[in-house]
Order: structure tokens, then sequence, then C-alpha cells
């Protein structure tokens, strides 16, 4: 409740919040707005934006616009929160597994994740899409295998940083099982880092889903921003609104998330955030 | 000794932002600092004595602001002067040394550049190069620092903390000061180091004749070091006069409390029944060596921190292990608690070798043995509610919860707080309730032997007072042995049957409380004994009535 109250503090991270909130809902409401599959004709092709029967426009094919928006905002949360959940459940597991026992495992793990770190990101995501197939789950696969080194190398910092802590040894001599210790008394304390990390990551995720449906390698069935301005683009000159408003979308997506991500660090982070704050 | 004041603080009153236990940090203290004396401010944590010092320098935290009074220095009014002139006497006629040399220094600049840039920060005139080396080389001597020249080139990290205490020193006499501020100085060294510094501070003051301003905790060093003395508590000067007059005929009552509290003044700690005779844990040719690898292709550095060391411990016997930092002391109570394991040895515990064990039966075992933490604040879980650290020990041998629960508040109680304590979280305790909650912890497993790591170090001494008698009640209540490790000579002679002296990782004396600090056999011990601060007042421990007449 403290935490709620101050992250209500920061303007920033209310405004974030509030548009966060607008592409929630309009994810949700979409079915409603637009009884119609994205996917069919429902204007004459090319049509400009603010008149005729469309609100954003239609595009080659005849589709509306703003109705692919709508659609696409579904796919981009979907993606966006799922592949971080994935990447979070491998993130966190190997880094509180190589922080709490270190040592060999702990060396082993992190030449492990540097081969990942070394090899660059969205290279990996396109090769993993392409070799499995273009589909939701490995599009979310993919974005969680090239996302989860960051979130394991810092919750190793975290967990050396905690292993050593008086209160972790004192959990030890009480005799607690080291998955209680870690359980009960690491992981707790390491969340809100861990939590900050995992909500700018999804800003990223989106980032990293719009590039891959841009270059076709989005699920076909499924109708997203990338893709929108992916097939687009050849067109640009003559009608900039098929391309801009999925970009003014994905911007806005994207800014809101990180803004959030910014009010959350300063809520549960207040010694490390940029404003320091009188003794 | 002129009568005319070099520092007089008149009526000064800091204020708090609004929200916190009190409106004033500092309340219409009024005291005096004259050329050539050294006046001691006293008192205990949250005393207001630092933001005092603090005050002067005008070195404020930002919320903090001085609602009222004057701070003369010399003819200057240091709570209006402007900023221009408060730099100019920072470091020039008024200097500030800290309780932590290490992060007092910057760590990538060598020392002797440190003190030169506080030379040539004040000097008028343009310096040259050989002259402003021979001033520094000169003040690393003055400090009894050993050859000057290259000692000037090292790093902080290469100097030893009585070392960087003494560039510090170096630093803050470099502009031939009139007024030091000295803030617990030497609370973060070892006795020995203590003893050394403030002989030194004593000497600077003297060829000087600087007025000093010192801050302690500590009456021992009160004792040695003051010319006056001001008491202060919860931001008011309760008492103040000559060192003689507060430290053997006391006033106020809070200052006797404070005195009565010095350890090793009171009588042993007693026992109500006969120690057992066969040991109940026997340790043998300890050695841990701690190796660090400084990369792939150099060698290990290996540091041997505990040589070879034995250690036996009797039922309900409490043996004291002091020595100074590096001696190994805390290692030894983690290796006995198996949170470090050594590199060879072995400990017999109540029958069992305590080292060979591992899993389920080490789990068993643990329970027998718990320990009490120096620091209070790092040992309790901050999401974990009191109860809950208490009771979770408990449960996790099968005790059910709703017995393990009542336990807990019955220990609660037991160790001194509220019932009502077991719903709350630890960052709504002060220090000493801390302890308690960590000491209700330890004991609510039923351990045999109780492991105490500076248990009472961190604590203000009224506090260290309770804490060390409710664990001397419990040894009598529940029949603990315990293993009290300190560098508190004092506090071990109040509370130990024996004494293990150790020294580099190994054990140079031990024996009985009353022979150890009676007839110390090894030259360290004695040594030891020797830099306690305060002797001439407070005398030896176990030799309670100190008619020394005062120097």
């Amino acid at each position: 409740m403290k935490n709620l109250a101050s992250f209500l503090r920061h303007p920033a991270g209310v405004i974030g919040l509030v548009i966060l909130t607008g592409v929630v809902v309009l994810a949700i409401v979409a079915p409603t707005l637009f009884p119609v599959d994205p996917w069919d004709m429902v204007a004459a092709p090319f049509q400009p934006p603010f008149d005729g029967e469309t609100w954003l426009g239609s595009d080659m094919l005849g589709r509306d616009v703003a109705a692919c928006i709508a659609y696409g905002a579904r796919v981009s949360l979907l993606i966006g929160v799922s592949s971080t959940l994935a990447a979070l459940a491998i993130g966190v597991t190997v880094g509180a597994v190589a922080g709490y026992f270190g040592g060999r495992v702990d060396d082993f793990l992190m030449r492990f994740v540097e081969l990942f770190q070394t090899i660059p990101g969205f290279i990996l995501a396109i090769l993993l899409v392409a070799t499995l197939g273009p589909s939701l789950t490995n599009v979310i696969l993919a974005i969680g295998a090239v996302s989860w080194p960051q979130l394991a190398r810092l919750t190793r910092a975290e967990f050396l940083r905690l292993r050593s802590r008086e209160f972790v040894q004192a959990a030890v001599c009480q005799g607690q099982p080291p998955m209680s210790v870690v359980l009960r008394h690491i992981l707790p304390n390491a969340v809100s880092p861990i939590i900050v990390t995992g909500s700018l990551m999804i800003a990223s995720s989106i980032l990293i889903e719009s590039a891959l449906s841009f270059m076709g390698l989005g699920d076909p069935n499924l109708m997203s921003w990338g893709f929108m301005i992916g097939a687009s683009r050849s067109v640009m000159r003559q009608a900039w609104w098929m391309s801009v408003f999925p970009g003014v979308a994905i911007f806005l997506t994207v800014l809101a998330i990180n803004l959030v991500g910014e009010g959350l660090n300063d809520t549960l982070n207040p010694r490390l955030s940029r404003k320091a704050r009188g003794a | 000794m002129t009568d005319e004041p070099l520092l007089a603080i008149e009526n000064l009153s800091v204020s708090l932002p609004r929200g916190g236990d009190r409106q004033f940090a500092v309340e219409n203290v009024s005291l005096a600092v004259r050329r050539n004396e050294i006046v001691c401010l006293v008192g205990e944590s949250g005393s207001g004595k630092s933001i005092t010092a603090h005050a002067v320098l005008r070195l404020l935290p930002p919320a903090l602001h001085v609602a009222g009074g004057a701070i003369r220095f010399k003819d200057t009014d240091l709570a209006t002067a402007d900023e221009g002139a408060m730099r100019a006497l920072r470091g020039g006629q008024i200097s500030m040394i800290f309780q932590e040399p290490l992060s007092a220094l910057n760590p990538l600049t060598r020392v002797g550049q440190q003190i030169a840039e506080a030379i040539v920060t004040h000097a008028g005139a343009k310096l040259y190069r050989s002259e402003l080396d021979a001033r520094v080389v000169e003040l690393i001597a003055a400090v009894g620092l050993p050859d000057p020249p290259a000692l000037a080139r090292s790093y902080p990290f290469q100097l030893s903390g009585g070392q960087r205490q003494r560039i510090m020193i170096a630093i803050a006499m470099a502009n031939e000061p009139a007024l030091l501020l000295a803030d617990e100085p030497t609370t973060a060294l070892d006795v020995t180091t203590q003893k050394q510094i403030l002989g030194l501070i004593r000497k600077l003051q003297a060829e000087r004749g600087m007025g000093v301003l010192f801050i302690t905790h500590d009456f021992g060093v009160v004792a040695d070091i003051a010319d006056r003395v001001v008491v202060m508590r919860n931001g008011c000067v309760v008492e103040q006069g000559t060192v003689d007059e507060v430290l053997r005929a006391p006033k106020n009552d809070y200052t006797k409390a404070l005195i009565a509290a010095v350890p090793g003044g009171r009588p042993p700690t007693t026992h109500s029944q006969a120690l057992g005779s066969d040991p109940l844990l026997e340790a043998r040719g300890l050695n841990k060596v701690f190796a660090s690898r400084q990369g792939a292709f150099r060698p290990v550095r290996r540091v041997p921190t505990v040589q070879d060391v034995a250690l036996t411990l009797r039922p309900r016997e409490t043996v004291a292990i002091v020595g100074e930092s590096g001696s190994g002391k805390s290692t030894l109570a983690r290796m006995v608690m198996r949170l470090i394991e050594p590199d060879t040895g072995s400990i017999d515990f109540d029958g069992v070798d305590f080292l060979k064990l591992k899993g389920a039966q080490l789990r068993a075992m643990r329970r027998k043995v718990q320990i009490v933490f120096q620091d209070p604040f790092a040992a309790l879980d901050p999401r974990q509610k009191v109860g809950e650290a208490i009771a979770r020990g408990p449960m996790t041998y099968g005790t059910p919860a709703v017995e393990a629960i009542a336990d807990a508040k019955r220990l609660l109680a037991r160790v001194g707080l509220k019932e009502s304590a077991y719903e709350r979280y630890p960052h709504e305790f002060s220090g000493g309730q801390r302890q308690r909650i960590c000491i209700a912890r330890a004991i609510a497993l039923k351990p045999l032997v109780l492991v105490a790591d500076e248990a009472v170090s961190a604590l203000d001494v009224s506090v260290q007072q309770h804490i060390l008698e409710l664990l001397a009640e419990l040894r009598e209540e529940m029949n603990l042995a315990m293993l009290f490790i300190t560098h508190d000579l004092r506090v071990a002679s109040e509370i130990a049957d024996r004494i293990v002296v150790m020294r580099r990782g190994e054990i140079v004396e031990q024996g009985e409380t009353q022979s150890v600090f009676g007839a110390p056999q090894h030259a360290y011990t004695r040594e030891l004994l020797e830099a306690i601060p305060g002797r001439s007042l407070f005398g030896r421990p176990h030799e309670p009535s100190a008619n020394v007449c005062f120097a």
C-alpha cells in the first residue's frame, strides 16, 4: 500500500500507467469495437484517414487500419508479457542456482550465459524463428531465449550479495533447508530489481516481436503492428498512415512501459534511484 | 590555557525534518573550546554529538537546519558566515577527522598527493614542487609514520587502519589549524592502535596549542584524553565540567548511569550450578587458509586465517575469545557453526564428529549450536515478521505451528519485549531490541552452545549492560555453554569463565579469567591489557576500585 502511494506520487510513472491502461483496454475491447476479422476487406483500398467509413484509413487490401491496430495490441501485449515470463523463469532459476551454490556451478553456468551473450540477440531470435517456424509459441520462445541472460546475471549478483548476509546465515543455522532459505529469505529481498528489469524487458520484447513481424517472421494468423509496417513500407510515400499509426502505437506502448518501469524502480529501489532523497 | 574561548557554541538548536521522533536534533547546546585544551563530547548514539560537530563546519545533511543560536570561532559567527568564508576555514583554521579513514581517503590517489592537495587548496601564493614535497614529508613524519618519502607514494589500500588514520591526521594538520574536530576517530580501530592514535592527538595538540573537540561514546577514551567533558543526551547537554568533576563525581543521574554501565567495573557474573566436567565441544587442529584467485595466470593468494587451533568448551561454561581484528576469532566461531568449512581439524560436539556430518544429520545437529551476530540490523530479514523469525526454527524441526508461535511469544516476553512484537517487522525496533530478538531466535531452538560473535559490540554502553545481563541469566536458565567472541576485554572479564587470546590466527594464551587478566603470561596479552582506554579511572578488569591518581 505504501509502495502504491509512493508510485502515484511519481508523475512520469502515472503518465506511463495511464497510457498503458489505454493500450490494455484497447486490446480487451478490440472484438467489441471491431466485430469483423481484422484481415477482412471492409473498405476500398488506400482510403486516407479521418474521412469515409474508417477512422484511420484502409490499407492496400482495404483492411481497416484502426481495427488492425486494436487487434495488434493484443498480440504485442501477449507476446511481450509471455516472453518476459519465459525469460524470468529461465533467468531467475539459472541466476539463483549460480549465485546460491557459487564455485564450480557458478563458473559453469556463467560461461553458459556468456555464450548466449556473445551471440547478437536479434540474429539468434531470427534464426530460432526461421528454423522452428513462425508460430506464436515459437516467437515467444525465441524472444525469451534471447532475453534471459540479463536476468540471470542480475539474479546471480543479488544472490551473491544476499547469501553472505547475516540473516541468511542465521536461517541456515536455524536448520532451514536450502530451498526454504532461498524462497523465504533470499528471493523476497532480491525481487525488487528483478521486477523492475522484468517490466522494462516487456518493452524490449515488444520491439523484438515488431522487428520479427516486420521481416515477415511473425505468426501469419495474427495481426501485428510490426507486420503492418512491414507490409506497407513499399507504399509509404503514397499512404503514410499505413505505417505511421502502427509506428505510433509501438512508440506509445514502449514508452509507457518504460515510464512505468522507471516509476517502479524509484518506488522499489529508492536508494538506487537517480533522485537522491534526503537521509 | 587562556580563558578566551576559541570556539563558542551558544544555545545552538538544529531542527529535524517534520515527522522525526523529536523536533530538534540538537537543542540549546552551549559549550566552549579554548586554546590548548581537549573537550570531549560524549553521549550514546542519537544524542546529537556528531550533529553538533558537523554544524560547526556547516556539514549538516540537507534535511537539517540550524534553527537558532550562534557558533563563534574567534570573531566569526559560523552560523551566518557566507560559503566562501566557510570554505577558507574548512581544512584551514578548522580541520576535521572522521571515524572511518578508509572511506574518507580517495582510494585512487597516492596519500602524499592528498596531503599536498590540502596544502595547495589553502596556500595563498604558488608553492614550488620541492617545497610542497618537503612539507608533505614533514607532516608524515610528524604523525609518526616510518619512511615518509616512501609512504607518501603509497595508496590508501596499502596502509593499515591505524596508518590511514595517521594520514587523515596529517591532512588535518596540513594548515596548522587552531581547532581540530575529531568525530569518533578511534572507534573503528583496534585497541592497541587506538592507544597510539590517542597519544598522537594528545602530542600534536600540546605541541601546537590546538583546541580539540573530540567526539566519542567511550568513557575510557574520555578518561585518557579529555581536559573537559560535555555529556549529551537526546540533543541536550546534561552535564559539563572538568574531566575529574564529571567522571569521578558526576552530578547528573544519566551521567552516573553511563559511567556505571562501563563494563569491567561490576563483579563478574556467577554460575548457580557447577560447570560440567566432560567437554561438550572439543575442537582440535583447526586450520583455515583463505585462497583468492587474482586472475587466471597469477598465483593464488593464500591468507592463513586460523592456524592449528584447539578449543574445549564444557557444559555451562562461557569461554571468551578475545583478539584484535584479523586475529581469526570470527572465522573460528563460524567454523564451529559450520558456516565456514575448516581445511583440516575435527570438532567433537556432543559425542559426534560435527565436521563429518552431512545433509539431514547435519541439520539435526545444527539446532544444538546457535549464533548471535554483531550487527542486529543485518542479522534480521527485513521482510520477515519478528515472531516468524523466531518460530521458524522450531517449525523446521517439526514443532507444530501453534506451539512454535506460543513459544515465540513467550520468548519475546522473556527477552524483555512485548508479545505484540510478534506481528511487527525488524525496522520498527531499536538496535538493542533487535539484539534481544536475535537472542530469542537463537534460544528458541534450545541449543546446547550459544555463540555470541561480538554480540554487544555495536550497542551503546547502557544497552550493552542489559544485553550482557540477559545473556548471563539465560545461560543459567537454559544451561547454555557460551562461546563469546569479543575485542573488548572489559566485556570479556564480566561474562567469561575462561579467556582465549588470539593473535594472527593462533591462540597465544588461554586460562581462567582471573589468572589471564591478573597475571598475563604472554607479552601480547599484557599489551592488550595496557591498551584498554581509561585504565586510570576504571582500573583493569577484575580490579574494580581504581585509586590511581589522575595525571
